[in-house]
C-alpha cells in the first residue's frame, strides 16, 4: 500500500549549522493516527514543517501518496495538507466565518477578484466544517472574542475546511483544560474515522496513548523510539528520553485494547531534591 | 483573546459600512474637485463659469474666454494631479501595511519615496541642460518618462535591500523595520545632498533639482497627470487581485503559506505594485510624506482591516486628503505658497505623534 505521507532520510540544519532534524524516515498509512512526542527542542515543530512543504529538506525528501511533495505548487500542496502550527504570526482581524473561509483558498480559482462571493461548494464545506468542530454558534464572532479553547476549535475547523486528505498538527491541544483537550482530539478521531491521515506533534503523552494507533518518539532530531503506546509508553523508552520524573500506570480504554498507558510527570522517589 | 478582547469590540462597533465610506468619500472629491476649479491664485469663477469650462474642456461647448479657459485648465490639472498623487501613495502605503503585516509601513518610512526622490533627481541631473524645463514646466516629451523610470528604479533599489533585511520570509518585526527604513532613507538623503552639491556649479541643474526636491502641484502637463493617473489606474485595478491574498497575510506569511498563497509570487507583485505607484506621484510631484502612512490608518480605523475595502478606500483617501489640503490651504492662507510636501509633513508628523501617544499601551509591547 502506497502511504499517505512518507519522510525519507529526511534532515534540516537550522541557519546556524546545527541540525535540527538528522535523517528521519517514516510512514504513515492512510487513515492512521500518528503522534509524535519527544522533548522541547527535540525537532517536532520542524519535522511537520517539513513534511507541510513550508521547510526544504537539507537532505532527503517528502512524498505524499508516493508522490514527491516538492512537485506539487502551492495550491495542490494546500488542497492535500492542512497544517495547523502551534500559533498564528498574529490574531487575523475577521470573524470566525472569515476566517474559516481562508481555509478555503486553494480551492478557489487562481488570484480570483476579491469581489467573487464563495461558491455554493465553500458554502457547503464552511457549515460542515463549523458543525465537525462545533462552532457553529461562533460564526459570527470575531477571533479576538474566543477563549483559547474556542480559538483552538476554530483553527481546526478552518483545517477541515480546507478538505485535505493529511493533517499536519502541531501542539493542537497546548494551552487547553482537560475536558477541552480531550474534546480536541475527540475531534481529531471524528477526522481519521471520516478517513483522514493524521500527524499530531502534542506533550499529552496520556492523550497520545490513548487516541493514537502509533507513537512515535523523536530526540535530537532522530526517532528514538517507535511503535504502540504500549510498546512506547514505558520507562525503558522514555526514561532514556525524558528522564526519571514519570510515573508509568494504565487506564482503561474502549476498544480492543482495553487497557492505554498512562504516563504522568512525577518527581522520581529517590530524586531527594525536596530533601536538599 | 484577552484583555485588549473588550477594546477591540468597542472599535468594532465603531466600524462605518465600506459602501457608506466610499459614498462620503466619493462625495468629498466632488466637492473639493468643484471647490478646486472655482478658486485659485487668480480669480474666482461662477459655478456657470465652472460648468462652461468643463464644456470647453471636453469639447462640448464653447468654453470660457482664452485666459479663462486656461486658468480652468490649469486648475483642472492641478487637482486631477492632487487626487491622483494622494491615492496612489495612500494605496502604495496600505499594499504595504498589508505585505509586511505591520501598520507602521508606508512609502515613506521605508525609505520608498526618498529612493525614488534620489532616482529622480539623478535623471534629472543626467538630462542636464533640460532639466529645467522639465522641473519648471511641461517640458520635453521624453523627460517625464526618464524622470519616472529614474524614481522607479530608485524605488525598487531600496525595496529589494528591504526585502532582505526582512529575512525574505520573516514577519518585519517593528524596530527593524524603522531601522532599515531609517538608514534607507538617510542613505538616500545623503546621495541626494552629495548629488547637490556636486552639481552646485552648474546653477541650471542646481535650481531644478532645488525646485523639484520641494516638490509641487503647480503647472503640472496633461503628460504628467496622465502618468499617474496611469498608476492610480493600474494599482486600482490590480488591488481585488491581490487583496483576498493580503487578508490571508494577517496570520503570518507561513499561515498564508500552508492555505496554498504563493508568498514569493505575491510579495514580488505587491512590493512593485507598491513602488510603482510611490515612483508615479514622486515624479510627478516630488516627494511627499505621511500620506501613504496615515491614510490606510484612518480607513482601517473606520473600515476594519479587509483589503477588499481597505485598499480602494485608501485610494480614495489618500486622494481627498491631498487635495483637500491643497484646496483648504490656499482658499484660507493665499499669501503662503506650501509645498504640497512641506504640509504634508506639517500636518502629518504631529498626526504621526498623536497616533503614537494614543496607541502607546499596545505599542509598548513591542
Amino acid at each position: 500500500m502506497v502511504s499517505a505521507l512518507a519522510l525519507r532520510g529526511l534532515a534540516y540544519a537550522y541557519p546556524g549549522g546545527r541540525a535540527a532534524v538528522a535523517g528521519v524516515d517514516l510512514a504513515l498509512a492512510p487513515g492512521e493516527l500518528l503522534c509524535l512526542v519527544g522533548p522541547n527542542g527535540s525537532g517536532k515543530s520542524t519535522l511537520l514543517r517539513l513534511a507541510a512543504g513550508l521547510l526544504a529538506p537539507g537532505a532527503g525528501r517528502v512524498e505524499l501518496d508516493g508522490r514527491p511533495l516538492a512537485e506539487l505548487r502551492p495550491r495542490e500542496r494546500a488542497r492535500r495538507i492542512a497544517f495547523v502550527p502551534q500559533a498564528l504570526r498574529a490574531l487575523p482581524d475577521v470573524d470566525v466565518e472569515g476566517f474559516v473561509l481562508g481555509g478555503r483558498y486553494a480551492h478557489q480559482p487562481r488570484w480570483q477578484s476579491a469581489f467573487r462571493r464563495p461558491g455554493a461548494a465553500d458554502r457547503a464545506a464552511l457549515a460542515r466544517a463549523l458543525r465537525e468542530a462545533d462552532v457553529e454558534d461562533l460564526a459570527g464572532r470575531h477571533l479576538d472574542e474566543l477563549s483559547h479553547g474556542q480559538y483552538q476549535r476554530v483553527r481546526m475547523a478552518r483545517a477541515l475546511a480546507q478538505e485535505a486528505p493529511l493533517f499536519l498538527l502541531d501542539e493542537p491541544s497546548a494551552g487547553l483544560d482537560p475536558e477541552h483537550q480531550v474534546q480536541l482530539f475527540l475531534l481529531i478521531e471524528r477526522a481519521v474515522a471520516a478517513g483522514r491521515t493524521a500527524l499530531v506533534v502534542t506533550h499529552e503523552l496520556n492523550l497520545a496513548g490513548r487516541f493514537a494507533a502509533r507513537c512515535v518518539v523523536l530526540e535530537r532530531g532522530r526517532v528514538a523510539a517507535q511503535g504502540t503506546p504500549a510498546e512506547v509508553f514505558r520507562p525503558a523508552v522514555l526514561g532514556a528520553v525524558f528522564g526519571p520524573h514519570l510515573y508509568y500506570g494504565t487506564a482503561a480504554a474502549d476498544g480492543p485494547d482495553a487497557l492505554r498507558p498512562l504516563v504522568v510527570p512525577w518527581p522520581a522517589p529517590d530524586s531527594g531534591h525536596s530533601n536538599r | 483573546m484577552g484583555a485588549a478582547g473588550g477594546a477591540a469590540e468597542r472599535t468594532r462597533a465603531r466600524r462605518v459600512p465600506g459602501g457608506l465610506a466610499a459614498l462620503v468619500l466619493a462625495l468629498g472629491w466632488v466637492l473639493f474637485l468643484a471647490w478646486a476649479l472655482r478658486q485659485g491664485t487668480a480669480r474666482t469663477f461662477s459655478w456657470s463659469e465652472v460648468g462652461r469650462g468643463a464644456g470647453g474642456a471636453l469639447g462640448l461647448g464653447e468654453g470660457l474666454a482664452d485666459l479663462d479657459q486656461t486658468i480652468w485648465r490649469l486648475r483642472a490639472l492641478r487637482a486631477l494631479v492632487a487626487l491622483a498623487v494622494g491615492g496612489a501613495l495612500a494605496l502604495s502605503g496600505a499594499l504595504l501595511q498589508g505585505l509586511f503585516q505591520n501598520p507602521l509601513a508606508s512609502p515613506g518610512v521605508l525609505g520608498v519615496t526618498s529612493g525614488a526622490s534620489l532616482g529622480a533627481s539623478l535623471a534629472l541631473a543626467a538630462l542636464g541642460g533640460f532639466a529645467p524645463a522639465l522641473a519648471l514646466g511641461s517640458g520635453a516629451s521624453l523627460g517625464p518618462l526618464l524622470v519616472t523610470l529614474g524614481a522607479l528604479v530608485g524605488a525598487l533599489a531600496v525595496l529589494g535591500p528591504l526585502l532582505v533585511v526582512a529575512g525574505g520570509g520573516a514577519r518585519l518585526s517593528v524596530p527593524s523595520l524603522l531601522l532599515a527604513g531609517m538608514a534607507m532613507n538617510a542613505l538616500c538623503a545623503g546621495l541626494l545632498a552629495a548629488l547637490q552639491s556636486l552639481t552646485l556649479s552648474d546653477f541650471e541643474v542646481a535650481r531644478a533639482l532645488f525646485a523639484w526636491a520641494f516638490g509641487t502641484l503647480d503647472d503640472r502637463s496633461a503628460a504628467q497627470a496622465g502618468l499617474v493617473w496611469g498608476a492610480l489606474l493600474l494599482g486600482g485595478a490590480a488591488a481585488p487581485f491581490v487583496a483576498r491574498e493580503l487578508d490571508l497575510l494577517a496570520g503570518g506569511e507561513e499561515d498564508a503559506a500552508a492555505l496554498g498563497v504563493p508568498v514569493r509570487v505575491l510579495r514580488l507583485a505587491v512590493l512593485l505594485l507598491a513602488a510603482l505607484l510611490a515612483a508615479a506621484a514622486v515624479a510627478v510631484v516630488g516627494q511627499i510624506l505621511f500620506v501613504g502612512l496615515i491614510v490606510p490608518h484612518l480607513v482601517r480605523l473606520a473600515v476594519g482591516s479587509g483589503h477588499r475595502v481597505l485598499l480602494p478606500l485608501a485610494a480614495l483617501g489618500g486622494g481627498l486628503l491631498v487635495l483637500g489640503a491643497d484646496v483648504l490651504q490656499r482658499a484660507f492662507l493665499p499669501g503662503v505658497d506650501l509645498r504640497p510636501g512641506v504640509l504634508m509633513s506639517l500636518l502629518g508628523a504631529p498626526f504621526f505623534l498623536g497616533l503614537l501617544l494614543a496607541r502607546r499601551r499596545e505599542l509598548s509591547a513591542w
